[in-house]
């Protein structure tokens, strides 16, 4: 997800720019969230984190108001005007088939506390592993998919 | 004709249909997924960044098939993940086919020669393979030395098997266009019905951020590789679409045009941005702000977009919507070899990116040398 600094940035270039004369395109950089416990002090800071966590690649742990917790993948969330009527579905990490809705003023604690599993997948590192395996005369370099058990 | 005529005729009534409907907004293409794991690992791709619980899930049969007829749809691709890796993909393709449901397996074609058995020929089935290039460039694409050589195997042996076979490649920032026409003939030689190229896109989710080509460069790089074609290239677009990458026609997104159907649910609003997720395509259809999306909107995430999944579609209904759409696409299929001279000086003047093997997907092209030697560490 972008940050607020670098959209801003991206629209500040859109407003000076055509989009049909751009040459490369502007990409955007990673926020380190892995580990990360918002404070959720603010109906804002809410919003912000639950937004953070919809964009995030790793599993996070929600903790309710009534104590229970869920871990799992945060794929979808639906803003409202109010945190009653704004939600998050999440696929818990034990029931695949599962959605969990979790209204935002029902959530007590957030945690990003899964791997974040698109961290250190830059192009970058592939082109830094695969000259470093070249120049060491390696041959069929590649990269793995993750084992998944 | 680069696909065949039942096909044709058969997209062709399909969004004539439509219009006689009064339908402002149909989708042409359902982008299923029924799974996110796969067996390559390319730099380029978001889309099996996820935890291992959600990597192992899989859209069931049943699924599948609710959500094409919930969609409508004459065409369905199959993306994901890597297809073949789904336990019940036969089952999921022999219930498609008959539903007369044209599909495009999208494969890596890794397993394809592995798994061609389970498939039976059929004009509503194509295995639609992602090579991207020439073999190095394919191989440094999906970041695995030899995936050329398995992919381009499995192509033979489903041409010779009598499949259908076709193509799909993407290309980024630093793509040679001459590399990209020998690639085209290579395509040719190994008797694909016809081929289909993208630009890549800046979307959020993928990984690679820095290597994408505007839209300026997009359609430099499309005029050249376009322009001038050889009798043989058999392409699988619409040739307006085509003229759109080429900067020959303007079109606006149809974002709505080919709609996501994965494990979560229907994507919001198109097939590269994640924006949430619907429990029914209605839904889909009803909560969207359309207006939000395409290069049109404004919107920042679409600024670059010049996309298959949003303009293909743009460049169908461009056809249906006039005589002089009719007659204009007609002509690019029957007639125009889009001679162009400024496009061969730009195909002669091209200079390749100097970085070895990082041809296809490089280091900006604004890079120096000390540059590259910084990033790869030496």
């Amino acid at each position: 997800m972008a940050t607020e600094t670098q959209e801003s940035a991206k629209l500040a270039q859109l407003a000076h720019e055509n989009p049909d004369e751009i040459e490369v395109a502007a990409g955007r950089e990673r926020e380190q969230l892995e580990g990360w416990i918002p404070a959720l002090a603010s109906d804002a800071e809410i919003r912000e984190a639950l937004e953070k966590a919809f964009d995030y690649r790793g599993d996070i742990t929600i903790t309710q108001k009534d104590g229970s917790q869920v871990v799992g993948y945060l794929f979808d969330r639906q803003r409202g005007a109010s945190l009653e009527d704004s939600f998050v579905r999440v696929i818990p990490s034990n029931d695949a088939k599962a959605k969990v809705s979790i209204a935002y003023s029902e959530i007590a604690a957030l945690a990003f506390s899964g791997r974040d599993t698109a961290a250190g997948k830059t192009f970058e590192a592939w082109v830094k592993k695969y000259w470093e395996k070249k120049a060491a005369g390696e041959q069929n370099i590649q990269i793995e998919p993750e084992k998944l058990d | 004709m680069a696909v065949p005529v039942s096909q044709a005729w058969t997209v062709a009534t399909y969004v004539l249909k439509q219009k006689m409907m009064g339908r402002k907004k149909y989708p042409l293409v359902l982008m299923l997924e029924p799974l996110f794991r796969c067996n390559l690992a390319c730099a380029g791709c978001g889309k099996i960044q996820y935890p291992a619980h959600i990597l192992k899930a899989e859209l069931s049969p049943e699924e599948c098939f609710k959500a094409v007829e919930e969609c409508g749809t004459p065409m369905v691709a199959i993306p994901g993940g890597e297809p073949l890796l789904h336990p019940q993909m036969p089952e999921i393709v022999a219930g498609l086919v008959a539903r007369k449901k044209y599909v495009y397996m999208c494969t890596n074609a890794l397993l394809l020669k592995e798994k061609l058995h389970l498939f039976k020929p059929s004009k509503y089935l194509s295995f639609s393979v992602h090579v991207d290039g020439q073999r190095e460039h394919h191989d440094f694409s999906v970041c695995r030395e030899g995936g050329y050589d398995i992919a381009m195997e499995g192509v033979r042996v489903a041409v010779e098997a009598g499949f259908r076979v076709t193509t799909n490649t993407t290309l980024f920032d630093g793509a040679d266009p001459n590399s990209v026409r020998a690639h085209f003939d290579e395509l040719m030689v190994a008797g694909v019905e016809s081929m289909m190229v993208s630009p890549g896109y800046t979307y959020d989710k993928a990984p690679d951020q820095k290597h994408f080509l505007g839209r300026a460069r997009s359609k430099k790089l499309f005029r050249s590789i376009l322009s001038n074609r050889k009798k043989t290239w058999r392409f699988n677009a619409s040739p307006i679409f085509m003229e759109f990458l080429m900067g020959k026609k303007d079109l606006t997104c149809t974002p709505w045009g080919m709609p996501t159907f994965s494990i979560f649910g229907w994507q919001k609003p198109c097939y590269l941005l994640q924006d949430g997720y619907a429990d029914s395509f209605k839904e889909l259809m009803e909560t969207v702000e359309w207006s939000n999306y395409g290069t049109e909107s404004g919107n920042p995430q679409c600024a670059n977009c010049m996309v298959h999944s949003g303009y293909e579609a743009s460049g169908v209904n461009y056809t249906f919507s006039s005589l002089k759409g009719l007659l204009q696409t007609a002509k690019g299929i029957f007639f125009s070899k889009y001679e162009d001279e400024g496009a061969m000086k730009l195909l002669n003047e091209w200079k390749p990116a100097s970085y070895g093997p990082l041809v296809q997907i490089g280091a900006p092209v604004t890079n120096s040398a000390s540059e590259l030697q910084e990033v790869s560490g030496d």
